[in-house]
């Protein structure tokens, strides 16, 4: 069943844009860096010994901005899909189970920022190797800062899907979009539990992993709770 | 008798707003069922429940006899649905929609090509469905409802924005889904005539309650017989037919002979016109149509 129905809506978003911004936020994070480093790179060697690990710090800094915007664009198309012609009602009546459906839609929405985590990675990779930092290439920091948001960010995606597929009015997610954005932009002022700091990796215990590992654990929560409000509300 | 729908009971409220009240839905196997009432009387809210999208508040449903809220999955696998306005994913082409649609109910492909065959829309059916008129969109709706063969078919006002010439083609097949293929249908609709060509069972719901329930034979005893005589003297002929012991309503040059219609009386008094020298232009029988049955039944539970 799980199977067919990813099948279902990989089709579905077809000629969407889903895959054109699964490719452009990561590139355009690092484009930001090509930026950044092609035009000042004089200045930016002073500021530390580390290249490697400076040039990291710089692409993570844009990341849970792009991550958290792409999650509120993804989410708003993947229930337009439906919303668009009330095509609930349509895919509902079949012999399907709305948990299997929520599942389905969750598992593209994640796989694709999972892909787009992929991205982030072998393009920080290619254009960091492009710069000569010299010394080895930091692996493990590397894919930290590139797979740790998406884990630290999965509350928010959960929080978004789930007003994205219960609400009838398409404004609702589009203020939660917006909310998510703010609070992800402000995350150097927010206190710790507040999900939205989890994606930047900064905590008082100075360990990126706690923010991926809360991420999960809450991601999960909230997506539970999410699919069964969505289970129990009646389709219009 | 058995039963492919049965609901016992059932209501469903909005807050406080009873939207169907009672409803004791009974479709006999084979038979088109014309589910009529005017809008907003709880047709669409009633079919959502029958398939499970809506949640009753009380009362159950029973399809091909089993219990919906415990056999949803199985149930669902034997029924093809159109609800109000057609769904479809408007990026995508015709082709594709069934297709979509066909992974997840498990038909072979080639089946797709035949129910675009049945509707006609195999011309178009690598365009996307964003360019498609009202009408076809209601084909491929109605396609879509078709694809896994099902033993019951919900259909909710399926003739809209269809031009006449598609009207008399969903119709036909619709008659005709019982014979080739042993299907039920559940056709809903507001208007009377439509169901009137189509439904062998009628049922009429009105503010949520189901009024009447019975075989559109038994809907059609209850309308009445006029025959009406278009003449060139009114006044005259309803003398002349009052002379012939015929009792007649007259109104102008058109006189209504409606408590004996049966032949013989038609000719006896078409016969005393004649020798009257009272020319006849028509003579027309007129029915009262289920059409204001209808209006009346709906109208009377109003005013209560």
């Amino acid at each position: 069943m799980m199977g067919k129905l990813l099948r279902v809506e990989l089709m579905k978003i077809r000629r969407k844009g889903f895959w054109f911004l699964t490719f452009l936020g990561p590139i355009g994070v690092v484009a930001l860096q090509v930026v950044n480093y092609s035009v000042r790179w004089d200045y930016l060697r002073t500021l530390s010994d580390d290249h490697w690990l400076f040039y990291l710090e710089n692409v993570s800094g844009f990341t849970p901005l792009a991550l958290v915007l792409g999650i509120a664009i993804l989410t708003s198309f993947m229930a337009s899909i439906e919303n668009e012609t009330n095509a609930w009602k349509q895919l509902l009546a079949l012999p399907v189970r709305k948990t299997s459906v929520y599942l389905a839609k969750f598992t593209v929405l994640s796989g694709l920022l999972f892909l787009a985590s992929v991205l982030l990675c072998l393009a920080t990779l290619v254009y960091g190797l492009t710069l000569d930092f010299g010394g080895g290439v930091p692996i493990i920091e590397l894919l930290e800062y590139s797979f740790y948001p998406f884990f630290a960010a999965l509350p928010i995606l959960a929080l978004q899907l789930w007003v994205a597929m219960v609400s009838e009015n398409q404004g609702w997610p589009i203020t939660v979009g917006v909310l998510n954005v703010i609070l992800t932009y402000s995350a150097f002022s927010l206190p710790d539990w507040a999900f939205w700091k989890w994606p930047t990796l900064l905590n008082s215990w100075e360990e990126p992993m706690y923010s991926g590992l809360m991420g999960l654990g809450v991601g999960l929560v909230i997506y539970m709770v999410g699919m069964m409000n969505f289970v129990r509300r009646d389709v219009k | 008798m058995e039963y492919i729908v049965e609901t016992k009971n059932l209501t469903k409220k909005f807050g406080k707003e009873t939207a169907v009240e009672g409803l004791n839905m009974k479709i006999p196997r084979g038979e088109i069922y014309g589910f009529l009432g005017p809008n907003g009387a709880g047709k669409t809210t009633t079919i959502r429940m029958l398939l499970g999208l809506m949640k009753p508040t009380s009362g159950s449903v029973h399809v091909f006899g089993k219990d919906l809220k415990r056999d949803k999955l199985n149930i669902l696998r034997k029924v093809g649905s159109l609800v109000e306005n057609p769904s479809y994913y408007p990026h995508l082409t015709a082709y594709e929609n069934l297709e979509a649609m066909r992974k997840i109910v498990g038909c072979e492909k080639a089946r797709i090509h035949e129910v675009l065959e049945i509707v006609g829309l195999t011309h178009a059916a690598h365009k996307k469905v964003k360019g498609f008129s009202l009408g076809m969109r209601q084909r491929l709706g109605i396609a879509q409802a078709l694809l896994n063969r099902p033993e019951l078919l919900i259909l909710d006002e399926p003739t809209n924005g269809l031009d006449p010439s598609g009207i008399i083609e969903v119709r036909n097949l619709i008659r005709s889904l019982p014979r080739q293929y042993g299907m039920t249908v559940l056709i809903s609709s507001h208007l009377l005539s439509e169901i009137e060509q189509v439904a062998t069972t009628v049922g009429i719901v009105s503010k949520g309650k189901l009024i009447y329930q019975d075989s559109i034979e038994s809907l059609r005893r209850h309308s009445q017989h006029h025959i009406a005589f278009r003449v060139s003297h009114g006044e005259r002929a309803w003398r002349s037919l009052m002379a012939a012991g015929i009792k007649t309503q007259f109104q102008g040059d058109l006189v209504t002979l409606s408590d004996q219609t049966d032949d013989a009386t038609v000719a006896t008094a078409v016969r005393a016109l004649v020798q009257d020298q009272i020319a006849v232009y028509r003579v027309e029988e007129e029915r009262r149509t289920l059409e204001e049955i209808f209006l009346q039944m709906t109208t009377k539970e109003r005013a209560v």
